[in-house]
């Protein structure tokens, strides 16, 4: 049918019409009122840090075919602002009778790619309250940082070479903030602020993304809550060892954990501890009556804690504590390591407890989780369980490396022997006396196995099958008997050989029991001896020189004889944001930084500040402080004030010492170079940040557990030795270890020997060539063909079709299509056949119509040339075919080239070309469309021909001398191929395993 | 000038890439990072050359009224139509843009792929026609393979899904193989061609 005006205006027409009309149709006669979502409601979320409310509603009938719910939130009701929406699928709607919406912990607040300007809701009224969001506009969004709590993410390099000093007076009071802007954040995340008022409304969208009216604004104010209760708590008393050992599980919610404590009391004493949980839960209901009812008063704290705090350690931020605690009683008494301050209470605890451990059967113990609003929750009371240690589990020996062939972030720690354990066993054949079972083994580095040998026993305890695993794919065949009963328990027995020595002795064993529902053998426990291996877990416990606690690096099963803790690069500075500078468009910060912690007195830290003209003054104003409250003594009446203000005293100029003397901060100070200064202080913070000392525990996760001492190296590595960093960290390279980027990847060591072999190949083969050698190429149809196919072409007066695959410029298969492009343009050129190249990817496109020109020129033609017979059609893989088939058909071309990388659309192409009697040559290297074009083209480079064409073509020394290479490195593969079958047929596996796997 | 200077960059930046491969540290990945955000600030501009070219081609074959122009008229103006309606009314679920791209661009496309499947009859058609003794290999393998796949296959004989599995498994694997090992040192040659200066055409002529 041929297309006139008459038939293409009508197809115009309704295809405007009906992309106009369709979508529209849905909304004539609506009642907006309808859409108004009902039963909107925010609640407090219980036992989190304050900062989170629930907001909920009732979704509207899927008739009305929403496809979101889209809410808002403002500190007032007068301007809400877009904060985020929950899809819906328009077919099924919503089934639940209310929907959440969650405006928890730090999510989105405003970024670079906020709008730029306060704009309207759609389909609002003008009157609405309703905004898209926060823009960009520092003059708008500024005031808002003081109702939320905005945390800057900072990128390092903006964060200390980037901020600009500025100073804000408040009060008569100067204070400097570093400020940056808007870019220069990585994020700027917020969360709410406990007791503060915030108003949510949400709207709904339909499928035409109609915006319907909102529902009236609810208020929400997000509470204090306590922290949610530990859900499981073991004491238990080791007798010969005279230790209370601990362990708890970790709660859900983190974020404003504060403290961890254990407390112990008598059992006698349990009523009143009951009744002092009833008085914080009054306190805590009291409380939040207080802040809907100013006329209530606050609960006097006189109910006591029955129980006697023995332990207490900060949380820290992320949230990832220790599980595990133990502590030794000396001469009946429990007495604390340090003074464990509360800095929200001021008050000090000095842990000094009678216990009698005689009667420990006595006593009770309690975990509780404290927060930064002083709440506490206590865990379920337990008792303790009394054992011996030689009931605990044994923990083996451990070390710490680092990583092989990373980037430096990674430490591995590993311990033990290889371990192997049976996972799942299928039967091979229907009589069911071939047994596939398989496995996996896991080791370290210090342990490389060579051998497994697996015996397998009956029920009797007849040996079955004995199998020398020399090459351990993880699965064995087990043969049975004919005559063996299949419901039988079957013994596996596992031994290995390894690089080292494991000891005959090391034996481990497993069952493959039949299991009545599955009608299979299933694996049972492996046990080591009578240790069963996935009772305990290993807690790998590791510690910087930046925190003052130990933290939870990984939990693991105890099959596992090493892990990876990854060490993190540190990119980004956090910073709450409260302040901001309209005029010059920044969001101000604080401009001090911790570097680590001091030496000896992991509780403090060593801080500095961005600009030095803060130190000095800050500096100043302790010696002012000193030289003040020394005169302020005089007038003091009582001892006491005399004593705290020589405390307070004492403790400025011990400020001022370290501030003064810290080795570290007066190398910063040397630096002449602002930027030099503060390059030192961040390699130093990284530094500290980035070593760890580690140490491991053992455990059945019920207070039955074994800790490890701290790892510490009898000799340091050179790197260690060699790291200027080093002098200001004692034990660094001993106890202390810090991964370091590796230059070279040791696994590729085998690709790295091949490409140099190949490239000394291909220089040869080159130097051959050019000296005149004859070099003998194999004839390839396919290439011989192309002149015959252009031929054709120029005959029959036709264009050429030429496909350089449908990826994109970084594949190697359109380099070298395109490269075929090059010879064949030219050629078509020097006969004047018309050429058509329809490309799919946007950079082959340029690139291709250069080819083409230049061929052009170089068959003196350039006058042919037509810029537009190299044209791109679409990125769309079905729609290019339906664009290269429509070409092939109107334009009727004699010959079609496809040469490149292709997928599904291969077929569909080829088919077209053969129904329209073209003459096809195709090369490809993609192994699962080759048949097609085998089957479809007269002629197919398969695999690596597309590739050599080029030079089959060109016939160049230097392109010859490459393709020869290829050949003779072929024959060198081969020889390792048939090598390798053959050495791994008898048990030799030395060369297979000089390859890497992948 | 013209060649020396975009082969020089081609060069440096592809040793560079190659001493990534086989360089774990810190400042190859950094650098690799570097090198993917420049991909990104660079790929707008590619659809632009794509569009312009779309332009050039279609507006010169209306502005020639060559045979079958009216394509190239509907061609410009989905263009333009799709892309100012995506502009103004954004590519959100319910939006005009979404309404073509479900209502027209995912049929025509499904169309074009259920296609494949008549193809696919046809293709085997001419492939398993058996003209000589390869062919008639190749038909046995397929009838085989095709049998192993569906229920009928175990009930005709119970070594025919055992038959269909060893003919994927060994001859198959065994080609596929081959042909991989080969697809690879040739790209391995192209790319050290290309390193090395050998193979030039991407810049434009062959040499």
């Amino acid at each position: 049918m041929k297309l006139n005006y008459t038939r293409l205006g009508i197809f115009l027409i309704l295809l405007v019409l009906s992309f106009l009309l369709l979508p529209q149709t849905s909304h004539a006669a609506i009642d907006k009122t309808e859409y108004i979502i009902e039963n909107l409601q925010a609640h407090d979320i219980p036992n989190d840090d304050g900062s989170g409310l629930v907001i909920s509603w009732k979704p509207l009938p899927k008739e009305r075919r929403i496809i979101e719910y889209r809410i808002y939130r403002g500190i007032t009701k007068d301007s809400l602002f877009y904060i985020g929406r929950i899809d819906v699928n328009v077919k099924t709607g919503v089934l639940a009778d209310e929907m959440y919406f969650y405006d928890t912990d730090f999510n989105y607040f405003i970024d670079t790619s906020s709008r730029g300007k306060l704009r309207k809701e759609k389909g609002q009224g003008k009157d609405s309250p309703l905004y898209r969001g926060y823009p960009r506009d520092i003059k708008i969004v500024g005031p808002q940082l003081e109702h939320y709590d905005v945390l800057g993410v900072i990128p390092e390099k903006d964060f200390f070479y980037h901020s600009r000093k500025i100073e804000q007076i408040a009060d008569e009071d100067t204070t400097v903030y570093a400020g940056l802007k808007l870019r220069e954040f990585l994020q700027l995340p917020k969360k709410l602020i406990p007791d503060h008022e915030y108003y949510y409304t949400v709207i709904a969208v339909n499928e035409s993304r109609r915006y319907f009216p909102h529902a009236e604004p609810v208020l929400g104010i997000p509470r204090e809550n306590s922290p949610e209760k530990t859900r499981e708590f073991y004491a238990v008393y080791v007798q010969d060892k005279n230790r209370l050992q601990f362990e708890w599980s970790l709660p859900t919610f983190t974020d404003d954990m504060f403290y961890h404590r254990v407390y112990m009391m008598k059992k006698k004493d349990l009523d009143k501890f009951d009744k002092y949980l009833e008085y914080l839960g009054e306190v805590e209901k009291n409380d939040l009556a207080m802040k809907n009812d100013s006329t209530l008063t606050a609960l006097d704290r006189t109910v006591e804690n029955p129980a006697e705090l023995i332990y207490q350690r900060y949380s820290c931020y992320p949230y990832t504590p220790v599980k595990t605690l133990s502590i030794n009683p000396v001469n009946g008494k429990i007495i604390g390591e340090k003074k464990y301050p509360n800095i929200f209470t001021g008050e000090e605890y000095e842990v000094n407890v009678d216990i009698d451990v005689d009667n420990i059967n006595d006593y009770c113990f309690v975990f509780s989780l404290y927060d930064q609003a002083t709440y506490e929750t206590f865990s379920d009371v337990s008792s303790v369980e009394i054992i011996n240690s030689s009931e605990l589990p044994i923990i083996p020996p451990f070390k710490v490396i680092d990583r092989e062939s990373d980037k430096g972030d990674y430490n591995t720690v590993m311990w033990g022997k290889p371990v192997v354990y049976l996972t799942n066993s299928s039967y091979l054949n229907e009589d069911k006396t071939r047994l596939q079972v398989n496995y996996e083994c896991k080791t370290n580095k210090d342990y490389k196995v060579r051998n497994i040998f697996f015996t397998v026993f009956d029920e009797e305890g007849k040996e079955i099958d004995r199998i020398n695993e020399f090459y351990q794919d993880n699965k064995i065949k087990v043969k049975l008997p004919i005559d063996s009963d299949k419901s039988q328990t079957l013994f596996f027995e596992m031994k290995f050989k390894c690089n080292k020595d494991v000891g005959d002795d090391y034996i481990l064993t497993q069952t493959l029991a039949f299991d009545e529902k599955s009608k299979s053998l299933y694996p049972g426990n492996v046990f080591l001896g009578d240790e069963d291996l996935l009772e305990n877990s290993y807690y790998i416990y590791k510690h910087n020189y930046y925190d003052e606690e130990w933290r939870i690096s990984k939990k693991i099963v105890g099959t596992q004889r090493e892990i990876f803790d990854n060490v993190r690069y540190l990119n980004s500075h956090f910073k709450i944001v409260k302040h901001f500078d309209a005029d010059k468009k920044l969001f101000l910060f604080r401009p001090s930084f911790g570097v680590r912690h001091v030496e000896g007195k992991p509780d403090e830290t060593i801080g500095s500040n961005l600009f030095p003209s803060e130190i000095e003054k800050t500096l100043k104003a302790y010696e002012d402080n000193i030289a003040e409250l020394t005169v302020s003594k005089d007038t003091l009446n009582t001892q006491e004030e005399i004593d705290q203000v020589d405390e307070d005293i004492k403790g400025y100029r011990e400020q001022i010492e370290l501030m003064t003397t810290n080795p570290i901060l007066k190398e910063a100070d040397s630096f002449k170079n602002p930027k030099k200064r503060l390059k030192f202080l961040d390699k130093i913070r990284h530094f500290a940040k980035n070593t760890f000392e580690y140490k491991i525990v053992k455990t059945d996760g019920k207070g039955h557990f074994s800790e490890s001492d701290i790892y510490v190296r009898t000799k340091m590595t050179s790197a260690d030795k060699i790291d200027k960093y080093a002098a200001y960290f004692t034990g660094f390279g001993k106890d202390h270890f810090t991964p370091r980027s590796n230059w070279f990847k040791k696994k590729m060591l085998p690709a790295l020997i091949a490409s140099l072999l190949f490239g000394m190949l291909v220089f040869v083969m080159i130097g051959k060539a050019k000296k005149g050698h004859d070099l003998f190429v194999r004839p390839i149809a396919g290439i011989e063909e192309i002149d015959n196919a252009i031929g054709r072409a120029t005959e029959m007066g036709k264009p050429i079709l030429f496909v350089p695959g449908l990826s994109g410029i970084t594949d190697v298969a359109t380099l070298a299509g395109l490269a075929i492009l090059g010879k064949v343009a030219k050629k078509a050129a020097e006969y004047d056949t018309k050429i058509l190249v329809p490309c799919r990817d946007y950079l082959v496109l340029p690139i291709a119509q250069e080819i083409v020109k230049e061929a052009h020129y170089e068959a003196g033609r350039p006058d042919t040339f037509d810029k537009s017979s190299v044209f791109f059609i679409t990125t769309t893989q079905f729609a290019f075919v339906a664009g290269v088939n429509g070409i092939m058909v109107r334009e009727k071309t004699a010959t079609n080239f496809y040469m490149g990388m292709f997928w599904a659309e291969a077929l569909l192409m080829t088919e077209t070309g053969s129904t329209t009697g073209a003459i096809q040559i195709a090369g490809t290297d993609a192994v699962t469309q080759i048949p097609f074009f085998i089957t479809t083209c007269d002629y197919t480079l398969i695999g690596e021909e597309l590739y050599a064409a080029s030079a089959y073509l060109a016939r160049e020394p230097l392109q010859l001398g490459t393709l020869k290479a290829v050949d003779y490195f072929k024959l060198l593969v081969l020889i390792f191929v048939i090598s390798g079958t053959i050495l791994s047929t008898t048990h030799l596996t030395f060369l297979i395993n000089a390859f890497p796997e992948k | 000038m013209k060649r020396q200077i975009p082969l020089l960059i081609v060069i440096i930046l592809g040793f560079m890439f190659a001493v990534h491969t086989f360089v774990p540290h810190k400042a190859s990945v950094d650098f690799y990072d570097w090198y993917q955000t420049w991909i990104k600030a660079i790929s707008p501009f590619m659809v632009l050359l794509g569009i312009m070219s779309l332009f050039m081609v279609h507006s010169t074959k209306i502005k020639r009224k060559v045979p079958n122009w009216q394509y190239s008229l509907i061609t410009l103006i989905a263009l333009v139509g799709t892309g100012a309606v995506g502009f103004i009314w954004g590519t959100q679920q319910g939006t005009p843009f979404m309404w073509l791209f479900k209502n027209v661009q995912m049929p025509m496309g499904a169309t074009m792929f259920s296609l494949l499947a008549f193809y696919i009859a046809s293709a085997a058609y001419k492939a398993f026609r058996a003209r000589s003794i390869e062919a008639t290999v190749l038909l046995l393998a397929a009838m085989i393979v095709m049998l192993g796949q569906v229920p009928i296959g175990i009930k005709i004989s119970k070594l025919i899904p055992e038959a269909s599995q060893w003919i994927l498994n060994v001859p198959n694997l065994a080609a596929k193989r081959g042909i991989a090992l080969g697809v690879g040192l040739g790209m391995t040659a192209t790319s050290l061609k290309i390193l090395l200066g050998i193979e030039r055409t991407y810049l434009g002529g062959g040499d």
